[in-house]
């Protein structure tokens, strides 16, 4: 049975990565989204995503791949 | 602010004749020996009203503009010849009147002589028998005897129009004061009617001298208030008689927070008149919030608690503590086989504050999680995310009346004239006197050009360009230096300020470079940009046309950079205003709905506020954000989310892409419904916990303008508990305990615990009329205008809103770019307006699209068309409207059976998962009948309802259980 939390939750991460593509500096970008995941992701929703990562991640942005780890190091 | 509407200074059941005077000089003349001080401008007439010294009239209201033609308030002036009228004669300094002697006796009653002479003599049984001006002016002039006879000709045999569902038109009774036509000019912007012919031939006339129901009208029953006679009635009072006593509450249809009074013949509402003092509204209203409350009485209200194992189960009524213990038992055992985050709740921008905090309350305390969500999610979450991140808080800076002071005025996004109607007549009278006018819309909506009001630029971009919009609009300004500086300079952030000015400035943002994104030509974008710039004061009005959209957020925040590029912030006149779509929906995000925010939007990270919510609680809170609604869904399809207690919302309708929806809602082991029909998504449910209607409670609605209203209850609860007590009760059953006697100490734990709400209760709310938070020790008597001297962050924040197309494009399969929306006389889901007669004008939902696109498909007005988007299909009649432009079709989302979120898609905001509903790619095609889904629901419905019979057929007979309709 596909995940349909996983696959709306790489959607969003990149969506959200996509949206914060702006400042020219890839460390401040991430950043950014991690904070916003950091904020208004739900606890089950941020272990999801970083276990993503964990194996591997491959549908994610390289801004998401970086805020993901971000967020999850600072957890 | 205008005088007149000041509670301090006013009896709002007394009608003073003319509108007050804003003047601040002040004159002092004497009427009948009396001194009275009064603003310049000030008519005679208001000028004795307010020294208690009431001059018959019969043409004049307070609430139009003088008019003299009824002669009946004619006075005598000192040093004067004649005897002028005293609506239309302003008061001078040093002024002598006298309002009452023979001669002025002599000449009102030949006058009141001449009116009755045409008037039909059926007091005893007539309508308007006990509130009948016309009946009060003729026993004031003391009129006894006609001299002139009833022979002559006459208007008594004059032809009835019962056309309209809840108002009749008796011309027979007319007295041609032309109170109706101006009410429906000055007050309501419609112009439908007017006075046809002359002399003895004028008459009343609704458009070319049609049916009230064929012709232009509204029914937004502000001539069947003004008229002074029963010539136009509620059919209401005609079957019921006058109301015997009546209470002021609040409209819980859209957010402008109209007041009515509810006027009663014991627990029954006779009719809704709009109130005067309400600070939202100032006596007016639309045909929703006057006419359409029938639906709390209708024969569909469910007021027994049901329960049952499965939804292939017939529904079993039970008592309230059987179902509120089955409930408890239910969500517990879920959270102990499947975790404590395994259930959540949806608290409703329909209930009052009180009744959302409680919800939201019993979610974080008693559940133990913060899975609570609102159906703002699915209408303003990113004005919450936008304003909070550029302006400091989540709400709109103005009042309602502020747009009294604007001179040109952006409206983004939103149908006010049929989705806010009451704002949308206050800003047509503000465009009438000659403020400018911009409408940024892919869809010619009424505001665009109606009679006395012509837009300068309908922008009419494609759906999903908005930020590209916003961005063009801002470059324009910054490239052409005209920007506030020193308010930008003084009130802003100034590293925000230079990034955003160096990422605006890019040549890619200018309009000539945007259009062939927005389809806006250049020319005409920077010409509005100008107008916007230029003015004195510049305001934006903004709706779901902005937040529902993959990049809702970014928009808002784009509309507050251009407000504070401007410097069209902290003052009356401008601003950033979303209008809300429903009743609380500020409120709702006020109360602490959202999964990540406690009441006032204080982060449930934060371990200072947190700490303040668990002492009063008791209990510890979770530190993480919850699950958002769309998150749920996504969670019950894995597994991982149960149970869901939801009150007020319905789901199954509202959230897009339904089958998604439905198939989660499917998988839930416990929903718990509360409301106050058997909605769509009851009909997934286990337990169904019966609501109580706006009429049936106490609490609070807080409006668009961060107005808290108060909510009167007026009428016993059908299911005999408010919906508040209902919460409780389930939270003590869940071993939580609540013990609240009224609404107002759950206000008063709000002011406790809420920073912006310090200061309110119910005793100031009966004292002040309303309050806009915030409302503290910096803001006692609360805060009209947001951000006058400082932003809740300090300094203003630019944000960068880089323009990201959305994911939902047009292609070769589905070319066409559907948008949803509202309109004026349904609401939302329908599930209250559909169950009125407001039916009358729009009893299913319609595809609306171009000519050119019909023709291209061989579609013409009537025909079934398939609707289909790679989220689902659906089947609706065709409506060709030259509305739209090419590419783009409209519908809108009132009625089940029509399916229109079957097509939208699971796109959402990137900021706040709120669903991209303005656009869908889709195909249109002529077909000749419903789609699978359509024919899924029929049988799916038909047993639901089947369930529903059966729990109603086995019911024990008792007396409590006697309902409408059974």
């Amino acid at each position: 049975m596909a995940n349909h939390q996983l696959t709306s939750l790489i959607r969003m991460a990149n969506q959200i990565a996509a949206n914060n593509t702006h400042i020219g500096d890839e460390n401040a970008e991430a950043e950014m989204v991690a904070n916003h995941l950091s904020k208004f992701w739900a606890r089950s929703m941020k272990a999801q995503i970083s276990e993503y990562l964990n194996q591997g991640g491959d549908e994610l942005t390289p801004i998401a791949r970086k805020a993901i780890g971000l967020m999850a190091s600072a957890g | 602010m205008l005088q007149y509407f000041n509670p301090k200074q006013q009896d709002f059941d007394k009608d003073y004749g003319t509108p007050a005077s804003v003047s601040e000089n002040l004159i002092t003349l004497e009427i009948d020996g009396v001194c009275i001080t009064v603003p310049e401008g000030t008519s005679v007439m208001r000028a004795a009203a307010l020294a208690d010294i009431n001059i018959p009239k019969l043409c004049a209201s307070d609430n139009l503009e003088a008019f003299g033609s009824c002669r009946i308030c004619a006075v005598e002036i000192e040093g004067r010849r004649g005897t002028p009228a005293s609506c239309t004669t302003p008061a001078e300094a040093g002024m002598k009147v006298t309002t009452q002697n023979p001669r002025l006796g002599k000449l009102r009653r030949n006058i009141m002589e001449l009116y009755i002479s045409d008037h039909p003599l059926d007091c005893l049984t007539c309508p308007a028998n006990g509130n009948c001006e016309l009946q009060d002016v003729a026993g004031e002039v003391g009129l006894r005897e006609v001299r002139y006879g009833f022979s002559g000709d006459n208007h008594l045999q004059a032809e009835k129009d019962h056309s309209n569902p809840y108002f009749s038109f008796d011309p027979s009774k007319c007295i041609v004061c032309s109170r109706c036509v101006r009410a429906c000019g000055e007050v309501q912007g419609t112009f439908a009617l007017t006075i046809d012919g002359r002399g003895f031939d004028s008459k009343v006339s609704p458009g070319q001298d049609q049916p009230f129901l064929d012709s232009e009208c509204v029914s937004c029953g502000a001539c069947v208030q003004a008229c002074p006679t029963s010539t136009l009635m509620e059919k209401s009072v005609i079957e019921a008689g006058q109301p015997e006593h009546s209470v002021v509450t609040t409209c819980a249809y859209c957010g402008v927070g109209c007041q009515f009074k509810a006027e009663m013949k014991g627990s029954e509402v006779i009719r809704m008149v709009p109130y005067k003092g309400g600070q939202a509204n100032h006596g007016h209203s639309c045909v929703k919030g006057r006419f359409a409350f029938g639906y709390a009485t209708h024969e569909d209200r469910i007021t027994k608690p049901m329960i049952r194992d499965s939804i292939d189960q017939p529904w079993q009524e039970v008592s309230w503590d059987e179902a509120l213990s089955f409930a408890a038992t239910k969500l517990r055992g879920i959270q102990e086989k499947y975790g404590r985050e395994s259930i959540g709740g949806i608290t409703s921008s329909r209930c009052t504050n009180e009744e959302t905090y409680l919800v939201q309350k019993l979610i974080r305390a008693a559940f133990g999680n913060n899975n609570t969500d609102t159906c703002a999610r699915v209408c303003h979450s990113p004005t919450g995310y936008g304003l909070k991140t550029t302006l400091g808080e989540s709400a709109g800076t103005q009042t309602f009346d502020s747009v009294m002071q604007a001179d040109a005025v952006m409206v983004i996004g939103a149908n006010p004239t049929d989705a806010h109607p009451v704002f949308g007549s206050l800003l047509k009278k503000r465009l009438r006197q000659g403020a400018k006018l911009i409408v940024a819309d892919p869809r010619r909506i009424d505001l665009v050009k109606s009679p006395h009001v012509q837009t300068q630029h309908h922008l009419t971009l494609r759906p999903g360009s908005n930020v590209a919009f916003i961005n063009a609009m801002a470059h324009v300004i910054m490239s052409e230096g005209l920007e506030d500086k020193a308010f930008i300079a003084e009130r802003c952030d100034t590293e925000a300020f230079n990034a955003w000015r160096n990422f605006i400035s890019e040549e890619r943002h200018s309009p000539e470079n945007t259009e062939s994104i927005t389809g806006i030509p250049a020319a005409e974008l920077r010409s509005a940009a100008r107008i916007y710039a230029n003015a004195k004061n510049g305001a934006i009005y903004y709706g779901l046309g902005v937040t529902e959209h993959s990049q809702g957020s970014s928009m808002v925040m784009g509309i507050a950079n251009l407000a504070l590029a401007t410097g069209n912030i902290g003052r009356e006149g401008v601003g950033v205003n979303p209008l809300r779509g429903q009743n609380n929906v500020q409120g709702s995000c006020d109360m602490g709905s959202f999964p990540h925010e406690l009441p006032g939007y204080q982060h449930v990270a934060d371990d200072a506020v947190r700490a303040r919510f668990e002492s009063a609680w008791g209990v510890t809170l979770d530190n993480e954000p919850g699950l958002r609604i769309p998150n749920m869904f996504d969670a019950a399809l894995d597994g991982t989310y149960k149970g869901m207690y939801c009150q007020g919302e319905d789901i199954a309708q509202s959230d897009p892409n339904t089958n998604h929806v439905q198939a989660a809602l499917r998988s839930l082991e416990c929903l718990v419904v509360q409301d106050i029909f058997l909605n769509e998504t009851a009909k997934y449910a286990h337990v169904f916990l019966p609501g109580s209607s706006f009429l049936e409670k106490d609490g609070t609605f807080t409006n668009a303008e961060r107005r808290i209203n108060r909510v009167r209850k007026v009428m016993p609860p059908l299911a005999g508990l408010q919906d508040w007590e209902v919460t409780q009760a389930l939270s003590n059953a869940l071993g939580y305990p609540m013990n609240y006697n009224h609404p107002s100490e759950i206000m008063d734990e709000i002011a406790q615990l809420t920073p912006t709400f310090t200061h309110v209760s119910y005793e100031r709310l009966e004292k002040l009329g309303s309050i806009q938070w915030p409302c503290n020790d910096d803001a006692p008597d609360g805060t009209p205008t947001m951000h006058e001297e400082s932003f809740p962050i300090g300094k203003g924040h630019f944000a960068i809103t880089e323009y990201v197309a959305t994911e939902e494009r047009s292609t070769r399969k589905y070319p066409l770019l559907l948008t949803t929306g509202r309109i004026l006389s349904q609401y939302n889901v329908g599930a209250q307006t559909r169950r009125t007669e407001n039916q009358v004008w729009h009893d299913d939902d319609v595809l609306e699209l171009h000519p050119q696109d019909a023709e291209d498909r061989g579609i013409t007005n009537g025909d079934w068309v398939g609707i289909a988007s790679r989220a689902g299909e659906t089947v609706m009649r065709a409506k060709v409207s030259d509305r739209m432009q090419p590419g783009v079709v409209y519908t809108t989302f009132h009625h089940p059976h029509s399916g229109a979120n079957v097509v939208t898609t699971d796109n959402s905001d990137w900021a706040t998962n709120c669903p991209e509903y303005k656009v869908t790619a889709v195909q249109a095609v002529k077909v000749t009948e419903p789609s699978d889904w359509q024919q899924r629901y029929r049988d799916f419905n038909q047993q639901q309802l089947g369930h529903l019979n059966k729990a109603r057929l086995n019911e024990p007979r008792s007396e409590e259980s006697a309902i409408a309709g059974k």
